[in-house]
């Protein structure tokens, strides 16, 4: 069967910054897993000539909405490349593995023996293969990034990427561009590919309205408690006066809520500062257990 | 270039390689992949082969030892792609870092490898000539091809096909080469897909392993003329025989230049150095009065077609950068190398003394400038 082929590979700046920012600050080199979904998108041209919307009919997009790296080599596949099972989650947050990346410093920006043998061997598992949406058909994980760092010092940049799509048929890698979607104007239509993880929860409208009865005081807790995941402190009853005719005059009370929201993301980047320096301790730490280990082994 | 700066586990299979290897590899640049230590973990080896050499990333990984090593093959070899089938038996499957000798094997496998997967890209070239070649030569043992196809270049099938069966290292007494020295002989067709009647001849190159030029230089054979319609396996044996004469005959050469360094003795004394292997090369010290110097012999492969090259270098004078003064190669002196080597040492004697005047005022007015 012939192999389905990308038309592209899109992935969000910030998703993108963040891999990188894991393979830069990681002390060796990296890999992981990559999540997403792949869908057949209908082309926004409309051309008289129907002999060439047949081929611009099978235009399919992998888009990456997250990452996992393991941080330590060979986690989820041998020295040969072949990859175990058991170590590799199929789905991440209901989003689909795609494919896989690998970041080394200092190294050609090609495949290596051992990249092209793990990406072989994770397309061939049946149970990886996930569902296009607005199609029938299903593909396996096929796609493959690699980062690495550019061997000249002389160089301006300092990262370089190139993405793969794997052909099982031909046991061949092909290169994909990546498309970077960034916030902006410019962007807007592909924003409906990117689906939100984490959306505003569905509240009951009464409990807003009617603050009187027992049930309904319960319920507005419950609520509050599931705003209180989305903002900073943030009042429940004010989501009542952003509903019905004289919500026009409460713009105020709505910049309010995103106020709070942005001040929600905030704190939560506070938080994640804080771990990443644990994480980070821990890190030296056990560099410094391995090198404990080299030197005892050198000695022997 | 040296082991050093690498963690010891890289170092001894590095080491291991580069000394047991009967291949001459080489390390053409060293670096490191880790963010804080700087220990050399990644090197780019060059691997001779087909006359020429291929280039691989080793990537090892400092942070982690246990880890086996990843390889990244050149730009051109994008389609290689080792123990894919038999992946088992590879010296990756169970990978011991302590093992000294693993680097060793892995390269070796892979290498074997390579050479399988460019000689299924040649067979798989649609040319008759090719086709007929390979065929009628697969029988030697030994050849190594390699398909070279690129956007600009065009697509050419060069073969190395060793030659002279003899062990040469063990014709040479006291031989000092750690690697064997093989002549190869470079064909390189040109492919034509066409059907053209007749196909122009294969460009033809003689090479030998560099040490072997002590000995004996490929330069000065002759090939023999390629003539249309001909294939490998009727030019080969003829060249085979031809060079084969000409080895027995240089290894005898050895004996002739040790005798004349021999005759040297009685008249200029004993040598302070001579090349005891292939008497190439041999330092004698000469007093006239006051005035010392050294001489030096050099003796070609064409000895005694070709005269020895002298060359005079003072013991007592120097140059401003503290160099001995050393005059010019000297060649133009009477000779005949139909001459008894007694003779031969007799008039070297005689054009030394006349010449070592001359050198004596070179010195002294070259110390005068200064």
């Amino acid at each position: 069967m012939e192999d389905l082929q990308l038309q592209k590979i899109a992935i969000s700046g910030p998703t993108l910054a963040s891999m990188i920012q894991r393979f830069s600050s990681s002390p060796a080199d990296v890999d992981g897993f990559i999540f997403g979904h792949v869908t057949q998108i209908t082309p926004s041209t409309l051309s008289d000539d129907s002999s060439s919307a047949d081929e611009s009919a099978s235009q399919l997009v992998a888009t990456i909405t997250g990452f996992i790296c393991p941080g330590s080599p060979l986690s989820f596949y041998d020295s040969l490349g072949r990859v175990d099972l058991l170590r590799v989650p199929s789905h991440h947050q209901h989003h689909n593995l795609i494919g896989w990346f690998s970041g080394r410093r200092q190294s050609p920006l090609r495949p290596s023996l051992r990249e092209f043998s793990v990406t072989s061997s994770l397309s061939k598992i049946p149970q990886f293969h996930l569902p296009i949406k607005n199609l029938t058909l299903t593909l396996t994980p096929c796609i493959f990034i690699l980062f690495t760092t550019p061997l000249t010092d002389q160089l301006i940049h300092t990262h370089q990427y190139r993405a793969y799509q794997f052909n099982p048929s031909s046991k061949s890698f092909h290169p994909k561009t990546i498309d970077i979607v960034n916030i902006g104007p410019a962007f807007r239509g592909h924003y409906g590919n990117f689906v939100p993880n984490c959306g505003l929860p569905l509240m009951n409208c009464s409990s807003a309205m009617d603050e009187e009865s027992l049930s309904a005081k319960k319920d507005k807790l419950n609520d509050q408690k599931q705003l209180d995941s989305c903002t900073e402190g943030f009042q429940i009853e004010s989501l009542r006066r952003l509903m019905g005719p004289e919500a026009a005059n409460y713009t105020g009370a709505l910049e309010d809520m995103y106020e709070k929201m942005l001040g929600k993301v905030e704190s939560l980047a506070r938080l994640v500062e804080s771990s990443s320096a644990q994480v980070l301790e821990l890190e030296n730490h056990n560099r410094k257990l391995r090198y404990k280990v080299t030197r005892s082994t050198g000695l022997e | 270039m040296s082991c050093e700066g690498f963690p010891a586990f890289i170092s001894a299979q590095l080491h291991y390689l580069l000394s047991h290897c009967p291949l001459s590899i080489k390390i053409e640049q060293a670096w490191s992949g880790g963010k804080y230590s700087g220990s050399l973990d990644r090197f780019t080896l060059l691997i001779p082969y087909c006359l020429d050499t291929i280039k691989w990333d080793v990537i090892y990984n400092a942070e982690f030892p246990h880890a086996a090593p990843d390889v990244i093959f050149g730009p051109e070899d994008e389609d290689f792609h080792p123990f894919q089938d038999r992946g088992a038996k590879s010296s990756l499957a169970d990978w011991n870092n302590k093992d000294p000798t693993r680097l060793l094997a892995l390269i070796q496998e892979l290498r074997d490898q390579y050479m399988s997967y460019q000689r299924k890209r040649v067979g798989e070239v649609d040319d008759d000539r090719l086709k007929f070649e390979i065929s009628t030569i697969l029988s030697r043992e030994g050849i190594e091809m390699h398909m070279s196809s690129g956007i600009e270049k065009p697509e050419e099938v060069k073969f190395a096909v060793p030659l002279v069966d003899a062990n040469i290292n063990k014709m040479v007494a006291g031989c000092p080469w750690r690697h064997q020295q093989k002549i190869y002989l470079q064909v390189i067709y040109p492919v034509s897909r066409k059907y053209v009647s007749t196909p122009s001849a294969p460009r033809l190159k003689l090479m030998s392993t560099s040490e072997l030029k002590s000995l004996f230089s490929i330069d000065d054979v002759k090939l023999p003329q390629w003539l249309d319609g001909m294939c490998m396996a009727e030019y080969l044996p003829h060249l085979e025989e031809t060079l084969e004469r000409q080895i027995l005959e240089a290894v005898t050469l050895i004996e002739v230049r040790r005798h004349f360094i021999e005759s040297l003795a009685p008249l200029f004394g004993r040598p302070i150095e001579t090349d005891m292997v292939f008497y190439r090369k041999s330092m004698f010290f000469v007093a006239s009065g006051a005035f010392s110097f050294l001489v030096l012999f050099f003796l070609s492969t064409q000895f005694p077609k070709q005269q020895p090259a002298l060359m005079l270098q003072s013991s007592l004078y120097f140059n401003a950068q503290g160099i001995p003064v050393k005059s010019p190669l000297l060649t133009d002196y009477p000779w005949s190398p139909r001459w008894e080597p007694s003779q031969m040492a007799e008039r070297i004697f005689e054009f030394l003394v006349d010449e070592s005047l001359n050198f004596k005022k070179y010195c002294s007015e070259s110390q005068l400038q200064h």
